[in-house]
């Protein structure tokens, strides 16, 4: 039985576009310009909530406008769209030998990403942690697409000694 | 579960990847059904049943930890 929701196959080549450039933009965005963006970013919007660590204070917007810089916005709506294609996009053989590896890989993905995270709750405190939850926004889709085309490969490769 | 898969395939002189084809699946399936790490769907048991004319009983059976 084939996987259903599942996005056409030719999604997975323009996810690997996306992916590939906004994962590099992102890891240079957060360690060498320390999360802060390139000026022609800067832009007036629509915000649900925008301010401090604390709530309601002075400084917060709600259901306001804020000026604000776009860069990380850009790059993280980027590196979704180019996961997720790369993530659910049909493989060209699409079969329920497939769809078994699929299912597999995100359990697998699930258990290691909250390994992570209680060891990053253990370990990390401030504004270390506050690192943690940004990349942990992404670890899981990363871990299922590491995991799911590693068992592919796999696969694919043990085809050889077969004859 | 233990299959004759292989052998079936041999009688016929087919390829994994031409039947993958004929029955339409990946060649990694029908590879993983031979190395007895797949249990394939009902479906398809039933499409190798029909492709060897061999009931999916001489085809697929059942081991004792089963």
């Amino acid at each position: 039985m084939e996987t259903r929701f599942l996005l056409p196959n030719k999604f997975k080549l323009i996810g690997w576009i996306l992916l590939v450039p906004s994962a590099i933009l992102g890891i240079i965005q957060i360690f060498y310009l320390a999360g802060s963006g390139l000026k022609f970013l800067d832009a007036t919007t629509f915000t649900i909530y925008s301010g401090s660590f604390a709530p309601w204070g002075s400084s917060s917007i709600i259901f306001g406008f804020d000026k604000v810089n776009l860069t990380g916005t850009i790059i993280g709506i980027l590196f979704i769209l180019g996961s997720v294609m790369v993530a659910f996009a049909k493989e060209k053989h699409e079969d329920e030998f497939i769809a078994k590896i699929r299912l597999e890989s995100f359990l697998w993905a699930t258990y290691i990403n909250y390994a992570i995270l209680l060891f990053s709750f253990l370990f990390f405190y401030g504004i270390g942690f506050m690192y943690v939850m940004i990349f942990n926004m992404f670890t899981i889709i990363i871990l299922f697409i590491v995991r799911f085309n590693y068992i592919l490969y796999r696969s694919t490769k043990q085809l050889q000694y077969e004859k | 579960m233990k299959n004759s898969l292989k052998v079936e395939r041999a009688i016929k002189d087919i390829t994994q990847e031409e039947l993958a084809k004929i029955i339409g699946v990946s060649r990694q399936a029908i590879n993983s059904i031979e190395l007895g790490k797949y249990v394939p769907s009902t479906i398809l048991a039933l499409k190798l049943s029909r492709y060897f004319e061999k009931s999916v009983n001489d085809i697929f059976k059942l081991e004792q930890t089963d």
